[in-house]
């Protein structure tokens, strides 16, 4: 008899906070690098264009035309309150066209005077919008799937198991790229592409999951004292694992992400937002080969963190004999 | 045998589930292939008015089995993947009336390449993988075990286009140029004795292969160390080591324990390799099947997709089976199961 695991505190962990924190950061790219104000005064009515970004809508200049130029003409009678970084990722400047790091630009310009901190955190959406929904609808999808599969048996665990093992088959980067070529360069498609090609890993753990819990006394004694199927799957069976499917989470994440940003250096985006870190690298390559290695290097980096940290999370949860 | 024949047949019951539902995302695209073939040929004959360009698009469109070619209304989706089986199953991939021959050309000449870089990432993960594992599970829980796994654990996350392109930098026309960067051998390689063209076509091998072997190697060597480690912890190991069994022994064992449920990952390192021979086809410019994937992607090649990923499935399959195979045969225990 395999001795119990020690209990699973998700939260006691550094390195998911961090992955939490990217994710954050993805979803908050337009209010934490932007060249439109957070809050605006003018004519004494508040107006919050950053904020409006942030929800889907654009935030358009007063006078139609870009936030630059309207803020360069400053007048007394209107303040003015920018994010942390005051440029937005598609704001091109020729004047600025591969300057390095300076106060005013933390990692320097691109080729065509693009603030480079602005794309990488404008890039970070991959994580928010595109591998965090599909790996928490996988997730979901998998999880429960597998270990119902687990503790019912019979035809539902061959039908799932089947299910699984088709799954297995497609290659999940050629297979993005075909979803990616074929139905179109939608957001929801490339989500749900990914949450079909990445369930099985979960329904696999949870189902070899619940098959080891099920033979344990505490779902033995639940049982027997006539808990119902619902409760004895959300409330004994699931909590336990935990620590399994985190992992498979964080793993899943990261190779969303990688996929994301593979298929965006090759050059077939998949519905991620305007900005890349793979079509960033894609660009970078070429000035990297002239010697220029910053447009690259910066995100070259932070996809380089993305993955350690979700790596790191999954090693966290994971089951090590040597613990 | 009875197991082998239910084997099969399951097989082609995936078989088929992996085609339909390839089959039925490539149909779904919003990509009319006839448009898109009048598309590409409009540069060879313009229409005489819209109306001709139309009876054009209809008749591709019969011809590659979108229409009913007696009431031009659209084949239900069913129809069009029994007649698309009914052509896969002699081998013919190229649509109704699609050249094959060409079409098995591309892939005939595409395969061995892919093949070779694969086999070749396949024995680096293994040859490398397995004895590397074996090491880190015996020293599990050590701080230099720790540091190892780490490194270990940073090489498997770094993703493949970001290992290429930091190669290609490094040895490429910028950078150290000690390895060539591109093809399969050197343009004049032709004219060279044996040994040196052999030689050529290793030194033009060591980046791609390297770039598709080392997460799986990664991969390996975790999960070899995960079975050797806990191996190590178990009743049989502690007796060994009570009843003083020599430490060259107990290491054998060890070894064994931990390559034997290695065998079984050698299926599901394949789909693996197919998204690494993508990413270092493309960027050494080697023409093989990832390569092949890719043009059928970006071009929106449907027969050529649908043949590719159908192929795959089956190369899938097999490997599969054979790792299933060669557990059973390895660990009788599994056999028994």
């Amino acid at each position: 008899m395999k001795p119990p695991r020690a209990p699973v505190r998700l939260l006691r962990a550094p390195s998911l906070w961090l992955a939490l924190a990217l994710v954050a950061l993805g979803a908050l790219a337009p209010v934490v690098a932007n060249d439109a104000p957070l809050a605006l005064r003018r004519d004494g009515a508040w107006s919050f264009p950053a904020f409006a970004e942030l929800v889907g809508r654009a935030a358009v200049a007063p006078d139609g035309g870009g936030w630059r130029d309207w803020l360069a003409l400053s007048r007394p009678d209107v303040v003015v309150w920018m994010p942390p970084v005051p440029h937005g990722p598609l704001a091109t400047d020729a004047a600025l066209a591969g300057v390095g790091p300076s106060k005013a630009h933390w990692l320097g310009c691109d080729e065509l005077g693009r603030d480079l901190l602005a794309r990488i955190v404008h890039g970070a959406s991959a994580l928010s919008s595109l591998a965090a929904p599909a790996v928490a609808l996988a997730l979901v999808v998998g999880a429960l799937l597998g270990t119902w599969a687990g503790l019912r048996r019979g035809w539902f665990e061959a039908c799932v198991l089947r299910l699984v093992e088709l799954t297995a088959c497609l290659p999940l980067l050629l297979f993005l790229m075909f979803a990616a070529a074929f139905l179109g360069d939608s957001a929801t498609v490339a989500r749900l592409a990914l949450a079909a090609l990445l369930w099985p890993s979960f329904a696999r753990i949870a189902r070899a999951e619940a098959l080891a819990l099920a033979q344990r006394e505490f779902v033995r004694t639940a049982r027997g004292l006539g808990v119902s199927e619902a409760r004895l799957l959300f409330a004994h069976v699931l909590p336990q694992m935990k620590g399994p499917l985190a992992t498979t989470a964080a793993f899943c994440v990261a190779a969303a992400v990688v996929a994301e940003a593979t298929l965006a250096f090759l050059g077939l985006a998949t519905g991620s937002a305007s900005t890349s870190w793979g079509e960033m690298l894609r660009s970078g390559v070429e000035r990297a080969a002239l010697g220029e290695w910053r447009p690259w290097a910066a995100p070259a980096a932070a996809l380089t963190l993305v993955v350690l940290a979700c790596h790191r999370v999954a090693e966290r949860f994971r089951d090590d004999p040597a613990r | 045998m009875l197991r082998l024949l239910r084997r099969l047949l399951w097989l082609c019951g995936m078989l088929l589930g992996v085609s339909f539902a390839t089959f039925a995302v490539v149909d779904l695209a919003p990509v009319d292939r006839a448009e898109l073939a009048i598309a590409r040929a409009a540069g060879d004959r313009a229409f005489a008015d819209l109306d001709a360009r139309e009876r054009a698009i209809l008749q591709l469109r019969a011809q590659f089995g979108m229409v009913d070619p007696v009431t031009l209304q659209p084949a239900p989706l069913g129809t069009r993947y029994l007649q698309w089986l009914g052509n896969a199953a002699r081998l013919r991939f190229a649509g109704p009336n699609g050249d094959h021959d060409a079409l098995w050309r591309r892939i005939a000449q595409a395969w061995p390449t892919t093949a070779l870089l694969g086999g070749l990432a396949l024995l680096l993960a293994f040859g490398v993988g397995v004895p590397l594992g074996a090491r880190l599970g015996m020293a599990a829980g050590t701080a230099r075990e720790g540091v190892a796994s780490a490194l270990l654990l940073a090489f498997a996350a770094l993703p493949e286009f970001l290992v290429a392109t930091l190669l290609l930098l490094a040895f490429g026309a910028a950078g150290l140029q000690w390895l060539p960067v591109s093809g399969l051998r050197s343009p004049d390689a032709t004219t060279w004795p044996a040994w040196q063209q052999a030689l050529d076509s290793a030194r033009h091998l060591v980046l791609p292969v390297a770039v598709i072997g080392v997460g799986p190697l990664a991969l390996v060597a975790r999960f070899v160390r995960d079975a050797v480690a806990r191996a190590d912890r178990s009743p049989w190991v502690e007796t060994m080591r009570a009843l003083g069994a020599e430490p060259a022994v107990l290491r054998r064992r060890l070894r064994r324990h931990g390559a034997l449920p290695a065998a079984t990952l050698a299926g599901s390192l394949l789909p693996m390799l197919v998204g690494g021979s993508v990413v270092a086809e493309n960027a050494f410019a080697l023409d093989g099947l990832g390569h092949l994937a890719f043009t059928a992607a970006s071009e929106q090649d449907q027969p050529l997709l649908l043949a590719l990923v159908t192929l795959g499935a089956i190369a899938t399959l097999l490997a599969f089976a054979f790792a299933d195979w060669l557990h059973a045969r390895l660990d009788r225990r599994a056999g028994a199961a």
